[in-house]
């Protein structure tokens, strides 16, 4: 197993992540938001000569080192002569100094560095590849690898038709807890690409699309339910998929990433589902979902039709399981969700 | 007790009446006491999972809640209100404002409950 782990894009986090563990095969951070930006927060923007120190340190442990500039969205800027320009010295710059892969979103981007530089090219899960078709046309541009949608991470059927229409690696996010089908998807990354890219930056005090995924969340947790994590135990069932994982979480502290580089690697967790979550990680503090507990879901979601109406699987198990943390004085106590509002 | 305790024990106690009433388990993310240089203080609790209606519909209890923080935090509360993430029913927080000269006239000139689109006024008690 191929397991990349998301790294703040320090050296300093990147010695500690890679003191922590043997069973990383891969990091991942952004690179610098002046050329390219990313379609994620992140919490640094490592110039030239820190991602050549990083990568020469990654190396020396034995892992791979790749930069994701996934951006959705660039407003046409890379379309322009200077903006190619740019972008071109850049990819340069990082072809220069050895990194190993390089991943993005826009199919522009993926043509370009396949015909041009030698590194791997690395189609995101922002592009959005949930069909055999797209898997094929990001082949046939030049993609090295491409990060399923992870919309569709428990869609067997539509992993199998991907797997058996590209003979390219294929990678799976596995702790996205991002709604299913999202209706935020597009317009947040969007929204996350100009405030992490090269500008104009939008001065926004509150990101909506984030309260209102919160909010939605709270109002109805069996969405965190259906969102389309892979549990550590269930990896063995996308083995005949891939298996290459990607941890997300590029915001998180080491110690975390450690935990969920550990929970992968050993393919099990006995704790807290929120704990392993890339996002929403401010519900981890409200929602304690035993990941023990959902050991016989996966082969539900397998015959799953997705008309939840008709179903309620998740509705019945989210009520079952979930539990939500309350404070009485000083102490957090654990209650059942069903408790809520029973004093009303 | 200290007001770090107060505080720690304040949020736990409205989290858990807003959740006995409105029947969801409402997130209180963050609960800060604030000064700021133009000579503002008081304190912000921000919130996920409140909406405009949960206010308006329950204003009243809510109110008496926060008033409940106020004392036991001894803070004033003749102005409270929550800010909201304008054109949407999301409340980002629930705050208790003890306004500075300069700051009370932004306020006091409007008669509204939101003199911006993203203020929504449950309290303001003007000066004689």
């Amino acid at each position: 197993m191929k397991l990349y782990a998301p790294h703040l894009g320090h050296l300093e986090g990147l010695e500690e992540l890679l003191a922590g563990s043997d069973d990383i095969y891969g990091v991942y951070m952004a690179g610098s938001p002046e050329y390219v930006g990313t379609g994620r927060t992140n919490l640094s923007a490592p110039g030239l000569d820190d991602i050549a120190q990083q990568t020469e340190y990654a190396h020396e442990k034995g892992v791979k080192l790749e930069i994701v500039l996934n951006s959705s969205c660039m407003g046409g800027q890379h379309l322009t002569p200077e903006g190619y320009r740019s972008i071109d010295w850049y990819f340069n710059k990082l072809n220069d100094i050895g990194i190993d892969s390089i991943t993005v979103a826009d199919p522009y981007l993926v043509e370009m560095l396949a015909r041009d530089y030698d590194m791997e090219v690395v189609v995101s899960v922002l592009s959005f590849v949930d069909s055999p078709q797209k898997a094929e046309f990001y082949e046939n541009l030049g993609a090295d690898t491409i990060v399923i949608d992870s919309a569709v991470n428990r869609h067997f059927d539509k992993l199998e038709a991907i797997k058996e229409s590209v003979s390219c690696d294929l990678k799976l996010l596995v702790n996205e807890g991002c709604l299913y089908q999202c209706p935020f998807r597009y317009a947040h990354f969007n929204f996350f690409s100009h405030a992490n890219g090269p500008g104009p930056k939008p001065n926004v005090t509150d990101d909506y699309y984030y309260y209102k995924c919160l909010s939605l969340r709270i109002q109805d947790p069996e969405l965190i339910i259906k969102s389309p994590w892979i549990r550590p135990e269930d990896l063995k069932d996308y083995k005949h998929i891939t298996d290459i994982f990607k941890i997300g979480g590029r915001t998180h502290f080491v110690n975390w990433t450690l935990n969920v580089v550990e929970a992968y690697a050993n393919e099990s967790y006995d704790g807290n589902l929120m704990d392993l979550l890339d996002c929403p990680k401010d519900l981890k503090d409200l929602f304690y979902i035993p990941n023990k507990e959902l050991g016989s879901a996966l082969s539900q979601w397998k015959q799953c039709e997705k008309v939840c109406k008709r179903c309620g699987y998740c509705k019945r198990l989210t009520q079952k399981i979930t539990q939500i943390y309350t404070n009485e004085g000083t102490e957090q106590i654990l209650k059942p969700l069903s408790s809520i509002g029973e004093q009303q | 007790m200290t007001l770090i305790k107060q505080l720690v024990i304040s949020r736990g106690d409205l989290e858990n009446k807003l959740r006995n009433l409105l029947g969801k388990p409402i997130f209180l993310i963050e609960m800060d006491g604030f000064a700021l240089p133009c000579g503002c203080s008081g304190m912000t609790i921000n919130t996920r999972g409140l909406q405009v209606d949960d206010l308006e519909i329950f204003e009243e209890h809510i109110l008496k809640y926060l008033d409940d923080i106020a004392q036991s935090l001894e803070i004033d509360s003749s102005f409270i209100f929550a800010r909201l993430i304008p054109g949407t029913s999301e409340i980002a927080s629930l705050n208790l404002r003890i306004l500075c000269n300069n700051c009370y006239m932004d306020f006091a000139r409007g008669t509204g409950k939101q003199p911006r689109p993203d203020i929504y006024i449950l309290r303001f008690n003007r000066k004689q």
